[in-house]
């Protein structure tokens, strides 16, 4: 800033020189002008007071143009204004204002009051061409301050001019199609000057000797001529040095500030405390700073100035992508790399020491493998050369090539990886069952004439009744245990035969006969006794102890036998065999009745009397079933092993096969409560599984076998015969050919 | 290596409660091998020091952090995690001495239910009887009565002249028994009936005027324990058969209500079958605090030293539970021990960190609450399961069993106490 003031000022200083100079010369104008300029003055006041706030505004720019922005805009966009014209008229001052002065004083006599107004037209308005125009009046200006302000000798603003044309800063060619240039201060248009063909000017470049320092002003479309001064002006400037002539290049030397180092110190004020103490808008700074560097939004020096070296210097780049890493195939995920090659051994030596060559019984041996050769432990025989000269080809060589690239063709490129899930994973969190062997008193004992083969408790908690299959006879017991209410009632009703309103046909009558016991049996607590033409095998209640069904295999088409207890009636379902049953079950919850032959299941429903489903089990010998309590799901065991899961909604085929016993299942039972199954084997195994069904449709049952317990000993080939749960405990009953029974909880 | 073996020093510090054993409070530095029998002789020298060599050997346990020491200090303190590097505490008490076999009782039938009191035992029996003993051995009577094998008897009050007690029978009912020792009559005071199954369990209200059955048919039923308790208003008739119906009824078990015991006079605690426990509060005639367990519940003991229960499960443990803690099933502890589902637990009256459970194995356990890897003795001798412990009489642990025998235990340390006070 200092420095353009002081450009400024020398500018300013310059121009009374010029005057000076030129004073001699045109002192009859310079009245005139004065003349003028006097009547001017009036009005021109106001603008100079502009020109004051307008300096004051310039002198400090740097610091109000901060301020600007917050003060408001007017101030900020007249001060840029102001900036502007400073600018521009420093140059035009600088370079053609002693020109432009001489011009005018000499020449322009006749036209002098548009002459002398043209220079003081807004000075930014054109080129080069129209700042010499300028020139002259900026000229003016100071000298006219010089008389009647001396005040605004620095001024050097040029808004007070007196701007004739005032269409602007516009590119004049605009009016080029017009009879006029632009409008003067009273709105009217500014012709322009007549414009001579080029005869014309041909006769004027003849006739005319200033012909050659006349120029057109745009703005006016006037011809100008230029001075002397100016034309001294433009030579100086063509020339390449400084403009004004005046100016001292080689002026003595000021020292303001001293290059000496004082001993005392100038001022002796001390520091400011502020000065000692960190800064907290720097320290803020920095940490913004190490942030960006940290965060790589900034980059130091040294980086850049790497990051150019890196940028100019050659570029290298693997032209695979790493030396170590294995080649990335494109299509095998996994390869495996080709088998390596042994390396050769001291036998395979051209040269081998001679234990590694063979003696007879060696070569014998390895002769005598010749039909088989991979059995060989060396596929060659060391030979002992003098020297490598003596070698000769290898014989062998392009067929071990060969088998190498069939090894390298035939080696599996991929692994196969196996699913390895750990078998504790898939166990579902349950209390694992502890097993004791439990206690029990034999409350009584009832004995039969004949062999048991199978007793059920009614499932009806209001009798209490146990059905005995014993020989022949169909025993039905009240064991007197339990409530006394209870016992009575039972009694009460089995002692009354309901009268017998059906007739039955011969061919239930043969086979069954409905009896009450006996006396002494009575004792003992049968009531009923039901009396079947053939062994009785199985027998088995429906879920509301009303019903209960018995297998007598030896039947043939009347081994299955239906009877109803209320009304002591016998049916006969199956008219004809379809093979030997095994085992039959009532549905627990649909009138359905399971039917187990040998190899088959078939599911009949008792109301329409007719077969509903064929379930395969594709086994050789059922041996028993138990269905879950819900009645979706059927378990099935088989002689064979295997222990079948049917799911009744899925399919005939059974859902899963579960093959956990090494011999004969003899039994499996469901828990009526918890999801638990058990099975029992001729491997004295009792295996306790965990069978969840989902009340979900489409959540296929989950099977965990959880359990082996091995307690029963062998007898002749046989182990348990048969399991059954505790209805509301998670404990198994099991008994076994060791004559005990034993309990598992 | 040292450490890690235990082999190096640890300082200790020997406290008791007793104070006639207290030996000077100083901090030793002893092997961390050491073991319950070094440390006895090491406390008794110290004794004798003290002493001037007069007094003869006792036996003590040592207790590390409210723990038994069974086996090397060094291992005790590494399970409990605790810095060899910390002075430790050792509290030793006198050892309780070993209960002895004292009589062995003979009967028709498994005995099922057996209770002790001052001079006598009482022991139901699968035979349907009730057999009255002296605890000499000595047997007094045997009562019929009952239609079904006994399962559970207690006592009402013992005087001179008049014991009345109590039975319960799988015939549904219980029978109140008044017996006057110096005719050596006995005679059914009243029959009570209203269980629909089997009555398992029967608890006299420490007062003496009630008693709780609870029963197979999920049925708890508090009865009046007087003589006369028929109201006004009672038809003669029923005041002559002798026929008693419950005061109250308490319906809540699932499963059949297996131990029952009073906690004090109207709060009544329940085990049952259905993996609870309950306490019942008779003011409010309702359920006061359950607690849930995962096995079958046979048994159940109330402490009133300590206000802890132990409960004997269909399994081989015995669990500690506080009835107190409304968290369901904390269980504070577990004895492991037995072999076999444990079948009767009984916490000791008099001492209160003891007590004895009879299990499937054939063997008794007495037990210290705070030793809960093993129990402090076996008391061997029956020769098939064992079905009901008692141990009401502080002087002998009486269990009766499937060996068709009752069997009685002395407490030494009971009888020692007696003979002082004499």
């Amino acid at each position: 800033m200092t420095k353009k003031i002081h450009l400024k000022r020398k500018g300013k200083e310059a121009e009374p020189t010029n005057e000076v100079a030129t004073s001699s010369e045109a002192s009859e104008n310079e009245e005139e002008e004065d003349l003028l300029q006097a009547v001017k003055d009036p009005g021109e006041d106001s603008t100079d007071d502009e020109g004051i706030d307008q300096e004051y505004h310039s002198d400090s720019s740097e610091e109000l143009e901060f301020e600007s922005d917050e003060e408001g805009n007017y101030l900020g966009r007249k001060q840029s204004s102001s900036a502007e014209d400073d600018d521009d008229e420093e140059q035009s001052s600088d370079e053609e204002e002693d020109e432009s002065a001489d011009s005018e004083e000499k020449d322009e006599v006749s036209a002098s009051t548009s002459k002398k107004i043209q220079p003081e037209e807004k000075p930014s308005s054109s080129t080069s061409s129209g700042a010499t125009k300028k020139g002259a009046a900026t000229k003016e200006l100071p000298k006219r301050e010089s008389q009647s302000k001396p005040e605004y000798q620095d001024s050097d603003t040029s808004d007070e001019e007196d701007i004739r044309n005032t269409v602007g800063n516009i590119p004049m060619h605009w009016y080029d199609e017009y009879k006029h240039i632009g409008y003067d201060w009273d709105a009217k248009k500014i012709v322009k000057p007549p414009q001579g063909d080029q005869i014309d000017e041909f006769l004027r470049k003849i006739e005319d000797p200033d012909f050659w320092r006349t120029v057109k002003d745009p703005l006016t479309g006037q011809d100008v001529r230029l001075t002397d001064e100016d034309i001294a002006l433009i030579k100086r400037i063509v020339s390449g040095r400084i403009p004004n002539k005046d100016h001292e290049e080689y002026e003595p030397w000021i020292e303001w500030f001293t290059s000496e180092v004082e001993k005392m110190p100038i001022k002796n004020v001390p520091d400011h405390k502020r000065s000692f103490l960190p800064s907290v808008s720097e320290k803020k700074r920095v940490s913004r700073m190490v942030h960006a560097l940290k965060m790589g939004w900034m980059k130091t020096t040294e980086e850049v100035q790497r990051e150019k070296q890196a940028k100019r210097g050659p570029k290298f780049y693997m032209l695979w992508e790493t030396d170590t890493a294995r080649e990335h195939m494109r299509r095998i995920h996994d390869p495996v790399s080709a088998p390596k090659r042994d390396l050769p051994g001291h036998a395979e030596s051209y040269n081998p020491p001679p234990e590694y060559l063979f003696d007879a019984k060696e070569t014998k041996e390895w002769l005598k493998l010749k039909d088989e050769p991979h059995k060989r432990k060396l596929h060659f025989m060391p030979q002992k050369f003098k020297s490598l000269r003596e070698v000769p080809a290898y014989s062998r060589y392009l067929r071990e090539r060969f088998l190498r690239c069939l090894d390298l063709y035939l080696c599996p490129r991929a692994k196969r990886v196996k699913l390895n899930i750990d078998a504790e994973y898939l166990i579902p969190k349950l209390p694992s069952p502890l097993w004791e062997i439990a206690t029990g008193r034999c409350i009584r004992t009832i004995e039969t004439d004949e062999v048991v083969r199978c007793v059920a408790w009614c499932p009806n908690p209001k009798l209490s009744i146990i059905a005995v299959a014993t020989g022949n006879r169909l025993l039905l017991v009240n064991p007197k245990v339990g409530d006394k209410v209870l016992v009575k009632k039972t009694d009460d009703l089995l002692a009354e035969a309901p009268s017998q309103d059906v007739i039955e046909s011969e061919r239930i009558k043969t086979a069954v006969q409905w009896s009450n016991a006996e006396a002494d049996e009575q004792e003992k607590g049968v009531r009923v006794v039901i009396t079947h033409f053939k062994p009785i095998r199985q027998v088995t209640w429906h879920g509301r102890g009303d019903y209960l069904a018995t297998v007598m295999p030896e039947g043939a088409n009347r081994s299955a036998l239906i009877h109803q207890l209320s009304k002591r009636r016998s049916q006969i379902p199956f008219s004809k065999s379809k093979g030997l049953i095994q085992f039959v079950l009532f549905h627990p919850v649909k009138p359905c009745f399971f039917v187990a032959t040998q190899h088959n299941i078939r599911i009949y429903d008792l109301v329409k009397q007719e077969l509903v489903k064929k379930l395969l089990t594709n086994s050789k010998w059922i041996s028993g079933m138990s269905i879950h309590p819900k009645g979706d799901n059927l378990l099935v065991s088989t002689y064979d092993k295997k222990m079948l899961w049917f799911d009744l909604d899925l399919s005939t085929k059974p859902y899963q096969t579960m093959r956990l016993h090494r011999n004969a299942v003899r039994s499996v039972a469901f828990h009526l409560r918890y999801p638990l199954f058990a099975s029992g084997s001729d491997d004295q195994a009792v295996i306790v599984s965990h069978g969840m069904v989902y009340n979900d449709l489409l959540q296929n049952p989950l099977i965990v076998p959880l359990k082996k317990l091995q307690t029963h000993e062998k007898r002749d080939e046989f182990g348990v015969l048969d399991v059954n749960w505790h209805p509301v405990q998670p404990w198994v009953f099991s008994t076994g050919a060791d004559c005990t029974i034993r309990l598992y909880t | 290596m040292d450490a890690e073996n235990g082999e190096g020093q640890v300082q200790v510090h020997l406290k008791t409660k007793q104070e006639h054993y207290a030996v000077p409070d100083v901090p030793y530095a002893i092997d961390g091998t050491v073991t319950t029998a070094e440390l006895n002789t090491f406390v008794n020298a110290l004794l004798k020091q003290k002493d001037g060599s007069s007094s003869t050997d006792t036996d003590f346990d040592f207790l590390v952090f409210d723990e038994y020491l069974r086996g090397r200090l060094c291992d005790h303190l590494r399970e409990k995690a605790i810095s060899f590097e910390d002075a430790i505490e050792i509290e030793y008490v006198e050892r309780f001495p070993a209960p002895e076999p004292q009589d062995c009782l003979l009967h028709d039938d498994w005995v099922s239910a057996v209770k002790a009191s001052g001079k006598w035992i009482l022991s139901g029996c699968y035979d349907n009887t009730l057999n009255l003993w002296t605890n000499k051995g000595k047997h007094i009577l045997t009562i019929p009565g009952h239609t079904a094998p006994i399962k559970a008897v207690d006592w009402i009050s013992l005087d001179e002249e008049t014991v009345r007690f109590v039975s319960t029978s799988q015939d549904q009912t219980a029978m109140l028994w008044q017996w006057s020792v110096a005719s050596n009559s006995v005679e059914c005071v009243s029959v009570c009936k209203g269980h629909e199954r089997g009555v398992d369990s029967v608890s006299v209200s420490p007062d003496g005027q009630r008693f709780a059955t609870g029963s197979w048919d999920t049925m708890l039923k508090v009865w009046s324990a007087e003589v006369d308790d028929a109201p006004e208003g009672t038809s003669k008739r029923m005041k002559e058969s002798g026929v008693r119906t419950p005061k109250m009824t308490l319906q809540g078990h699932r499963e059949s209500i297996s131990a029952v015991q009073w906690m004090d006079a109207t709060t009544l605690l329940t085990g049952s079958w259905d993996h609870t426990l309950k306490v019942w509060d008779l003011s409010l005639e309702g359920i006061k605090t359950e607690i849930s367990t995962n096995k079958s519940i046979f048994d159940a003991s109330y402490s009133r030293l300590n206000r802890l229960i132990l409960t004997a499960s269909a399994d081989k443990n015995l669990r500690l539970y506080d009835a107190r803690t409304n968290q369901g099933s904390v269980v504070r502890n577990t004895y492991l021990g037995h072999n076999a589902w444990v079948q009767s637990v009984m916490w000791s009256n008099t001492e209160e960190f003891l007590f004895v459970s009879g299990a499937y194995d054939n063997q008794n356990k007495l037990w210290d609450c705070r030793s809960p890897k093993a129990p402090l003795y076996d008391l061997l001798g029956h020769g098939d399961k064992v079905l009901d412990i008692d141990w009401s009489n502080p002087k002998y642990i009486v269990s009766g069993g499937a060996d068709n025998t009752v069997r009685v235990f002395k407490s030494r340390k009971a009888l020692t106490e007696d003979m002082e006070t004499k």
